[in-house]
Parts: C-alpha cells; sequence; structure tokens
C-alpha cells in the first residue's frame, strides 16, 4: 500500500515538483493526524481546562482564570509535592547516571559474561513496575522483610520503617528509581563507549597516558559528552514522572511526605475530581519537561559536541 | 500476510452468518443484558459470582456483564467518567460514603417509586437503618449490600503465652493497653497492636466516645470537643502505649498473618483475606471492638451500597431486578458466605434458615454481626472537597502515629483545616 504511494510520488516528481510537495503533505497526513488527535487537541483541551473550576461529573462550570493556579501557592499540598519531586531527581539523576556509567565500564571493559551482566541490569528496565513494587514492598517490608532481617542479624536494633517514616520513604522510593534506572542508563553508555574509535587510545597512549584514570578523563568522558547530555535529559524527565511506585506502595503518605507531581495531579483529578486544578498542575508539569527539553537542545547542546 | 489474512476473513464471515441465524431466536427469548459494577474485585468476585448464579436461574432473560475497578475511588471515577460519556453501567456497587457524589450530581435513579411498587419494604427485610444507609440527597440513592464495622482480630497463640484465654480478652481500651503492655515484655516479642491507619478506622474512637464529625445542620466541624479531643488523647495511648508499629495497612496485614502483630483492629470485610494469609500459622479469633461509652458510644460502618444508573425502561427494570435480588434475604446469605461483610438484609439476620449454620459453623464472622445494633452510617462530607476532607484528617493522624504532635496539636489543626474546606455558609 504504501509502496504504492511512495512510486507513484517519485513518478509525478519528474514532471511537477508541486505534486511532489502535494505527496509529501499526503504521506505526512497519517502521522499528522495521529500527532493532532493523541497529543495537540488534549494538550490543548487541558490547556483550557486550567482556567476553569472543572469537577468530574458536575454539569456546569466557570471561567476562574487564574484561579487554579494562584490556589496552588498556596496549597501546601503541591509545594511539597513540588519540593518532593525535585528532591527525588536530585537523588535519582545523578546517582543512576553515575551508577549506570560505572557498570558500562565494568562490562566494557570485562573479558566474559558481557551478555549476561548487560540482561541482569538491563532487568529492572523490561520488568513491570507495579510487579516489581510488590516485590519492593515485601523486601522493605518494616518488621518480616528481609532487609531489615538482614539489619538485625548484623546489630541494627531498630531498623527504620522504609515506606512508611516520613523520613525515610522519599529516599526509599529514590533507591528504587535509581535501580529502576541504571539499567537504561547502562545500555545507553554502552553504545556511546563502542562507538568511541579505538584509535584514539592508542593515540593518547602514544602521547603518554598511563593510567586507567588519565585515559577516562582525556578521551573516554570528553567523548561520552553527547552520550551523556542525552542520559542526563532522558534520566531527569524519566525521574520527575515518577508515578507508579508511589501509587502502588505509598500514595503519598504517611502524611504527603512522598506526595510527588504526578500522583498529586492523579489525586486531585480523579480522588477530589478538580479536573480543573489537576489541568493545572499538569500545565506546571509539561512546562518543567519543556524547560528540560529546551535546556538540552539549546544551552548545551554546543559544548559537547565535536567536530 | 495473504495466506493469514484469509482463513481470519472467511471464519470472520462464518461468525456473521451464524450471528445473523441466532439474532433473531434471541430476540424471541427477549434477552436483557445489564452491565453492573463493583469494587473491589478481590473482596467481593465470589460472593457476586454466586449471587449472579443464583439470580440467573431465576431470571434466564437477563445476563450480566460485570465492570469491576480495584476499589472505591476509582469505582466512584469510573462512573462519574462514564456519565460525561453518556455510556454509565446500569447498575453500580458504591462505598457507602460515594452515594452522595453521585446523588448530588443527579447520575443516580431515585429509589423510592421502585421500593413503593414492591409493597411495604420492612417485610422485604429493608429496615429503616439499612434504608438510611442509602438516603442521601434527598432521595434513596441506594439500596445497603454489604455492610462492615471495625472488629478485633487476635492472634491467640501470642495471648496463650502470657496466660490470657481468648475470654478473658478484655472489651475495654484499659484492658487492651494493659494486654499490649504485658505482651510487649515477652521474649522476641511480636508488636503489640496494630490499629488501621485512616480516618474511617479512626472515627470508631470517635463514635465510641458518642462523637460526631458533623453538627446535625452539617454546618460545623465539631472536632474540638470534648469527645474529639477525648478521642484523639486515647488514639496517641493506643499508638504509644500500646507499642503500635507505623505500618501502613497492607503492611499490617501481612505482619499479622506472619504472627508479628498480636492484636489488630481493622474491618470485617478483611476477614476472609485474613483467615487466607494466617493459615496455619496461629490460632486466629476475633471479637467486638473494646467498648468506650457503653450508652452513647456507636460504630460507623464501611460497605457498599447497589445504584440504580439505567435510563432506558427495560433495562432500568431489568438492574432493578438483580439489585433487589442482590439485597434479599437470598442474595444476603449468599453475600455474607462469600465475604467477611454483615448481612443488611433484616430477614437474613431475623430468619434462622438463612445463616443461622453458618454463624455456628463459621464463629469468626459472628463478631461483626454482634455490633450491628450500635452501628451509624458511613459519613460523607458535604460539598466539592467532600473526599478532600478525609484525606485531610487521615494526613493529620498520621502525625500523631509518628509523634510528631499533641493531641490537643492535632485536633486544632484538623479543626482549622477542614473548617476551611467545607462549603462556605449561605
Amino acid at each position: 500500500m504504501s509502496s504504492a504511494v511512495g512510486l507513484g510520488a517519485i513518478k509525478v516528481t519528474r514532471g511537477a515538483p508541486i505534486g511532489e510537495a502535494l505527496a509529501g503533505l499526503m504521506l505526512t497526513v497519517p502521522a499528522g493526524l495521529a500527532y493532532l488527535v493523541m497529543l495537540l487537541l488534549p494538550t490543548m483541551a487541558t490547556i483550557l481546562l486550567a482556567f476553569t473550576d472543572y469537577e468530574l461529573g458536575l454539569p456546569d462550570w466557570n471561567w476562574i482564570g487564574l484561579g487554579n493556579f494562584t490556589e496552588m501557592f498556596e496549597d501546601r499540598g503541591f509545594g511539597v509535592a513540588l519540593r518532593n519531586t525535585i528532591i527525588y531527581v536530585g537523588f535519582v539523576t545523578p546517582l543512576s547516571i553515575l551508577l549506570g556509567l560505572g557498570i558500562a565500564l565494568l562490562i566494557e571493559s570485562g573479558i566474559r559474561g558481557r551478555a549476561t551482566f548487560r540482561a541482569i541490569f538491563f532487568l529492572p528496565v523490561v520488568s513491570l513496575t507495579v510487579a516489581m513494587a510488590a516485590a519492593w514492598q515485601y523486601l522493605l517490608h518494616p518488621t518480616i522483610g528481609p532487609l531489615n532481617g538482614l539489619l538485625r542479624a548484623i546489630g541494627v536494633s531498630s531498623p527504620p520503617y522504609w515506606l512508611s517514616s516520613s523520613d525515610w520513604v522519599l529516599l526509599s522510593l529514590s533507591a528504587i528509581g535509581i535501580w529502576e534506572n541504571i539499567g537504561y542508563n547502562m545500555v545507553l553508555f554502552l553504545a556511546g563507549l563502542t562507538a568511541i574509535p579505538r584509535e584514539l587510545y592508542h593515540a593518547a597512549e602514544v602521547d603518554g597516558t598511563k593510567t586507567w584514570l588519565d585515559r577516562f578523563r582525556l578521551v573516554t568522558w570528553p567523548l561520552l559528552g553527547p552520550t551523556t547530555l542525552f542520559v542526563l535529559t532522558i534520566t531527569m524527565i524519566r525521574s520527575i514522572r515518577v508515578f507508579d511506585t508511589v501509587a502502588v506502595l505509598t500514595q503519598g503518605g504517611p502524611n504527603k511526605a512522598s506526595e510527588v507531581l504526578l500522583h498529586t495531579m492523579y489525586k486531585e483529578g480523579f480522588t477530589f475530581l478538580r479536573l480543573g486544578y489537576s489541568a493545572a498542575i499538569t500545565l506546571v508539569f509539561l512546562v518543567m519537561v519543556l524547560g528540560l527539553v529546551w535546556l538540552q537542545t539549546k544551552a548545551l547542546d554546543k559544548r559537547v559536541h565535536y567536530g | 500476510m495473504k495466506s493469514m489474512l484469509q482463513p481470519f476473513t472467511r471464519r470472520a464471515f462464518s461468525n456473521l452468518a451464524l450471528g445473523a441465524l441466532v439474532a433473531p431466536a434471541v430476540k424471541a427469548q427477549s434477552l436483557t443484558e445489564i452491565t453492573v459494577h463493583y469494587s473491589q474485585p478481590h473482596v467481593f468476585r465470589e460472593s457476586k459470582e454466586a449471587v449472579a448464579a443464583a439470580f440467573m436461574r431465576r431470571e434466564p432473560g437477563i445476563r450480566i456483564n460485570w465492570v469491576t475497578t480495584p476499589n472505591y475511588d476509582e469505582g466512584t471515577q469510573l462512573i462519574l467518567r462514564q456519565a460525561v460519556a453518556g455510556t454509565q453501567a446500569d447498575l453500580t456497587y458504591q462505598g457507602l460514603n460515594r452515594l452522595r457524589v453521585l446523588a448530588e450530581r443527579g447520575i443516580c435513579q431515585d429509589l423510592t417509586p421502585f421500593l413503593h411498587r414492591e409493597g411495604s419494604a420492612a417485610e422485604q427485610g429493608y429496615s429503616p437503618t439499612i434504608l438510611g444507609l442509602g438516603q442521601t440527597g434527598g432521595m434513596q440513592a441506594g439500596l445497603a449490600y454489604a455492610v462492615s464495622t471495625m472488629i478485633t482480630y487476635l492472634n491467640l497463640d501470642v495471648l496463650r503465652r502470657i496466660g490470657v484465654e481468648p475470654e478473658a480478652v478484655s472489651t475495654n481500651w484499659y484492658g487492651i493497653i494493659e494486654l499490649a503492655e504485658r505482651i510487649a515484655r515477652l521474649p522476641n516479642a511480636p508488636d503489640p497492636i496494630y490499629y488501621d491507619i485512616g480516618e474511617w478506622a479512626w472515627s470508631a474512637l470517635l463514635y465510641g466516645h458518642g462523637g460526631q464529625y458533623m453538627s446535625g445542620d452539617e454546618r460545623r466541624f465539631l472536632m474540638e470537643s470534648p469527645q474529639g479531643l477525648a478521642a484523639m488523647r486515647l488514639y496517641q495511648r493506643i499508638l504509644r502505649d500500646g507499642r503500635m508499629p507505623n505500618l501502613t495497612t497492607p503492611a499490617a496485614q501481612q505482619a499479622f498473618g506472619a504472627g508479628r502483630i498480636a492484636i489488630r483492629f481493622g474491618s470485617t470485610a478483611f476477614l476472609r483475606n485474613v483467615i487466607q494469609s494466617v493459615g496455619q500459622n496461629f490460632q486466629l479469633a476475633t471479637t467486638i471492638m473494646p467498648v468506650i461509652d457503653a450508652e452513647r458510644g456507636r460504630l460507623q460502618v464501611g460497605g457498599s451500597a447497589g445504584m440504580l444508573l439505567a435510563r432506558d425502561p427495560v433495562k432500568q427494570e431489568a438492574a432493578w431486578k438483580f439489585l433487589r435480588f442482590s439485597t434479599s434475604a437470598e442474595g444476603t446469605a449468599l453475600m455474607v458466605q462469600n465475604t467477611g461483610y454483615v448481612p443488611c438484609n433484616q430477614l437474613a439476620v431475623d430468619d434462622p434458615r438463612w445463616l443461622a449454620e453458618f454463624y455456628r459453623g463459621n464463629p469468626l464472622f459472628a463478631a461483626a454481626m454482634r455490633q450491628l445494633p450500635i452501628t451509624v452510617a458511613w459519613y460523607a462530607f458535604p460539598g466539592a472537597n467532600g473526599v478532600r476532607i478525609s484525606q485531610t484528617i487521615s494526613d493529620n493522624l498520621q502525625r500523631l502515629v509518628e509523634s510528631r504532635a499533641t493531641p490537643e496539636q492535632v485536633v486544632q489543626d484538623m479543626q482549622r483545616e477542614v473548617t476551611r474546606l467545607l462549603p462556605r455558609n449561605t
């Protein structure tokens, strides 16, 4: 089907450039339609909703201008969620990048079992988060879980209540987030590492680099620049989107200690039924994600590409 | 590609042909299909299927399509979303405190005319108390299907280690806390007490003191009251002197099943799950909640009620038939035997042929029954922020659980925060 259209387009090209443009347009129609219906229209609808007081199921609604946004500033729940999300991203992004890079370097320099280690570390990425969360819930169970059993065995008299203590819950969730992201980052770094030309290492050796650290500092790290930038952006976006572990393990508790942006948005919209307010939170979230993407393309992209 | 497509199309064609042949036959039997929604399939599936099987023997012309949601929250969302799209189920079983949301939005049918048509409500086993659970927004918005209360779960093995027989377990909080202190002194002691965390479970302490959330006219929040403060102070004693661990409710359920919690206070709705998770680990018993004020003390219920949504007269009739059957003595008896809930239909309670034998054989199920006379409705806060208020109360309770505030502070903060969320008085 599509090949037939393609052939037609080529034939037209010879005679009329307008036909070519038309065929090009035609070819983009399916993707364009999908983009319009699945992405652009819902986004526009969300933007409109954010300026209303619409509640799920109520027949009438009013324009309230910036009402939702001013409420957000006074809302303790939103403030806590924003702070928690930033803390979560602050833990997960650097640690999962550093650990992912470390593991990638180890696997790359290893001789045996590369495929096995790759598979082992990549498993968390392909496993279903919701199912894994149940496993984590058991591992971290304060009284009958294996982790605290181990801690007690080595003499910690009262190990933390990982998921129900407001001091620990965000750290515990971050640890799960790091575990989830390491494998993904590792695979990206492995791809980046294989793309580095071997000759550069030989050249560096000729120029007198002796230690492993020098080779890393002078060759590997600079040439991994574009990969690292991509990994940084994608990890930040992935971790800012944290939702399933919170929804399954803590529901934002105890006392909002693990409330994060997306979970607040979900709760406001679907538990408290305030879709207008929820849409406003979505907008804030969207702006944050777009900001990160902008940061990648504009501010940092120039610095990491060579040649 | 082609070779795969061909047989598929052929089969589709033959299906079509078959369907065309069968369709008139179905019409002749006038088969009515209704969509019925309920929440918590892990708790309710067996009971719903048992009720439906009995119903279908009686009404072969009605077929039921099930839709389920994991919990009451999502159940309400689903119906609201469907109502916006105009595709809602014909019948839905909603949490008793969610009726208000659907009734206020005009999504459900008033059941009063349907009940009138069937004759005396009392004769069918619908007592005024049970009807009251389904009344909100000035109408009979639902018919209670399953009712639960807080009960006490006991690990008898632990109690025997401190020399207490099940019959001797105290029925007041002073006695319970004293037991907890003795359990805590055992070698390799399990956690003595767990009281389910959250607004619903906690409200048993408020009602137990004879208190209430709101004034009769629903204008004033009554946390700052002698009963509210007394309930909060008792809660602190349970937490502190009872040495209650700060677990989430699912984590506590696992720990109790593993024998690491001695006494748990939670909904009887979990009974079947508790029995399963305890297995052969220890001997389990249940009893009523500790009594706080023997005269004025009350106990809130949880549970669900069926609400009629269908507008099409044929489907409405079929859905009403199923709702009526599921809440009849027969349906109720089936529900009770397949869950941990308490029967709603008075005939099922009074007439020994329905459940007497079941309770004789399953004494664990009887604790909640014994408390039925003092139950009050599951309260839903008024206005758009109703669900949010419950969350606010839960959040503040958590501060006490982690001993980050005093009962007095918690009561004050709750009073202030909840008052702000209530509808402005007009």
